[in-house]
């Protein structure tokens, strides 16, 4: 029984008690139903974290597999200057050595104003480099995993290659035109990290793994590129010319299996190259071609029935009036057939090939092979060239054009030119990618080779290649660029450079010829922009070069000799 | 005696049942941190091995660059002329091409009566360069 007073004051704290448990209740059910949105949101942002990680970027790989370039994932040393400033001097000093840098910088970074710097992000580091750092246990230096891409070539084939900037985007090359398989696609996944920051597998709720990038697969060989940039080189040291290019292909299938272009650059270091190097002057620099696009003419005329080798037509002996100008041969030539015309490169005898043709049908040629319009080849940057419709010709064109002049070609358009004679009159569109491969190596797309069109028939063909043979022979333009044991078709060009719209006495000397002449199996395209030493004529200067690739192209694929010659060097 | 009935049947009946009851949740409950434990354990597992695989992964790719640049022509071509090997191309006149031999070529062979002065064709017309 309880008394009246004990009753009073047991309601007081009963009452007590129950107005704090009502506030206790009240806050709970605030705090769990009214805020419940609110709160449960901000406690899984405490407790969770969404962690990005990026898909590794695809290889590009050689015809071969060999690898041209990858993304590794390296481990770089960052700072946190607001904490390494007191000690900048003494952590520089640890660290320059083993970072690759020197001192001064490095102090000057880690004593910086930002809470972030980036201290060797070109600088890959060992695993021991790593070790050591970590050993030093030095407060405010942190590492990163960052993705770098890979050239193991170092510049072997960089203009084709290409290479990608800060953000591991493509930007040249191949690294820009396949961007699309090479990038990996990133995943992420939702964790909880414990107390010391470390991730809590098991409360892993979400996870969508990264996908790597595939690869490409080029048709580009790294023994045959390395070649043509070897001899490049050479022909840089020679001739001491402005740019040069050098593609080598297979007239077949329109494969590019070398395509290398100077001054060159060197895509792990491309602070140390100017703009003007990275340009890849074999789809993006276009030039008058010279005495090279006589062969459009010639096959044109052969192929309309206008005129056949032995046609003859007088070459005036190198002065050839025509629209009230003198058009002149290199030397003076006397009668000439299609033949001698095309093999001594008589200027005067194209342009009367060229006028027996007619304007249209030259102008239906120039188009069918492809000049004037880009084509095709898988990297950025070409272009479409020059080639202006008969309306736009004034009264010398016809006689200029067969020539190479008023006409801008990319060293490309002309060797697939060159190529569709070396292929029974078949253009091929040039191919640089082979086929792509998925990260487990199962081909996603795989490239064939591409027929553009029949430009003449088989037997024009034919016989632009009987008369292309004897541009080699001692009496044709290019004896240099005859390869021992093989039989070469070519033809050389050499074109006056344009400045300030007059031709000045610069040159750009090529040569394109394709061999065995019967059953091409290689073309190459040698230019070289003004070369300044000694000689400037297309088989003297772009012949040699031709001959020492082809050459060495040639044993390097085992190409058979098929020249009598060599038949009898071989049997003594 | 009933009340002694009465304590009996509490003894037995509810004590064992709550002993039971008990022993239950003690163990569903030591199960469920067992659980727990395991699934923490498998996840640092799965995670030990995660870091293993990304590390291989890593590495492998690491190597299949110096592999890469190991086996770039420039490098090659240096290495010889830093060690003096004398390692060039062959000339085509030091190349020697054997016809491979074919069922026309045999016939070809078991017909003639002496070995044949110079190399013939294969009239199959395939060759196996050998250097």
């Amino acid at each position: 029984m309880i008394l009246a007073p004990e009753k009073g004051r047991a309601l007081i704290v009963i009452g007590a008690l129950a107005s704090v448990f009502s506030a206790l209740a009240f806050r709970l059910f605030d705090l769990h139903i009214l805020q419940h949105k609110e709160l449960s949101a901000l406690a899984q942002a405490n407790r969770e974290q969404v962690v990005h990680r990026q898909g590794r970027r695809g290889s590009i790989l050689d015809a071969n597999g060999n690898l041209l370039a990858n993304s590794l994932s390296v481990r770089i040393v960052t700072a946190d200057p607001t904490i390494t400033a007191p000690q900048a001097g003494e952590i520089a000093e640890k660290l320059a050595p083993l970072l690759k840098t020197d001192v001064e910088s490095l102090t000057q970074k880690l004593s910086g104003q930002s809470r972030y710097v980036r201290l060797n992000p070109r600088v890959k580091l060992d695993d021991a480099a790593v070790q050591q750092i970590r050993a030093m246990k030095l407060k405010g230096i942190f590492f990163e995993d960052q993705l770098v891409r890979f050239y193991p070539n170092g510049p072997l084939g960089s203009h084709v290659i290409g290479f990608v900037n800060a953000e591991h985007k493509g930007v040249q090359g191949i690294e820009a035109s396949m961007e699309d398989y090479l990038e990996g696609q990133a995943g992420y996944e939702v964790i909880e990290r414990d107390r010391k920051g470390r991730e809590i597998r098991a409360l892993r709720t979400e996870e969508l793994g990264p996908r790597d990038g595939d690869d490409v697969v080029l048709t580009i060989d790294q023994v045959i590129q390395h070649i043509a940039e070897q001899e490049l080189d050479k022909a840089m040291a020679e001739f001491k010319p402005q740019a040069a290019v050098i593609i080598v292909s297979r007239p077949k299938t329109g494969e590019i299996l070398a395509m290398s272009s100077r001054p060159t650059f060197d895509p792990t270091n491309l602070d140390a190259t100017s703009a003007d190097a990275r340009r890849n002057r074999c789809i993006s620099d276009v030039a008058e071609p010279g005495s090279t696009f006589k062969i459009v003419v010639c096959s044109g005329a052969l192929n309309e029935g206008i005129v056949s080798l032995n046609d003859q037509f007088d070459c005036e002996n190198g002065a050839f009036m025509y629209a009230g100008r003198i058009l002149h041969d290199a030397h003076p030539y006397g009668v000439l057939s299609v033949e001698q015309i095309l093999f001594h490169s008589s200027n005067i005898g194209a342009a009367k090939v060229a006028l027996r043709m007619g304007p249209g049908r030259l102008y239906e040629y120039i188009r069918r092979y492809g000049f004037g319009r880009k084509t095709g080849i898988a990297l950025p940057g070409e272009v479409s060239g020059i080639a202006h419709p008969v309306g736009r010709w004034t009264s010398l064109s016809i006689t200029r054009i067969p020539m190479g002049h008023e006409i801008a070609v990319t060293p490309l358009q002309m060797l697939m030119a060159l190529n569709t004679i070396a292929n029974g009159g078949t253009l091929m569109k040039p191919m640089i990618v082979k086929n792509v491969l998925d990260p487990n190596g199962k081909p996603v797309f795989q490239y064939e080779p591409q027929q553009v069109g029949q430009v003449i028939t088989p037997r024009a063909a034919m016989l632009m290649t009987v008369a292309l043979r004897k541009v080699v022979s001692p009496e044709g333009t290019a004896p240099k660029a005859a390869v021992p044991g093989y039989d070469v078709a070519g033809k050389t060009g050499t074109a006056q450079k344009v400045e300030n719209g007059q031709y000045v006495r610069k040159y750009y000397s090529s040569f394109i010829g394709y061999f065995p002449a019967a059953d091409p199996e290689i073309s190459i395209l040698v230019s070289l922009d003004d070369p300044t030493d000694r000689a400037y004529y297309g088989g003297s200067v772009a012949g040699p070069v031709f001959r020492a690739v082809a050459e060495k192209v040639a044993q390097y694929l085992g190409i058979e000799p098929e020249t009598p010659q060599t038949q009898v060097a071989r049997l003594s | 005696m009933r009340r002694n009935r009465k304590r009996d049947y509490l003894r037995f009946g509810t004590v064992t049942k709550s002993l039971m009851a008990c022993v239950c949740v003690a163990a569903g409950g030591l199960g469920y941190v067992w659980q727990k434990n395991a699934i923490y354990r498998l996840g640092d597992q799965i995670k030990g091995r995660e870091a293993a695989l990304s590390s291989a992964q890593r590495r492998n790719t690491m190597l299949a660059a110096q592999l890469a640049r190991l086996q770039s022509p420039a490098l090659l071509e240096a290495r010889c002329q830093q060690y003096n090997l004398g390692l060039v191309a062959p000339r085509e006149t030091q190349v020697v091409r054997l016809y491979e031999p074919g069922p026309e070529w045999d016939l070809q062979m078991a017909n003639a009566p002496l070995p044949a002065q110079s190399p013939a064709r294969n009239p199959t017309g395939r060759m196996l360069a050998k250097r």
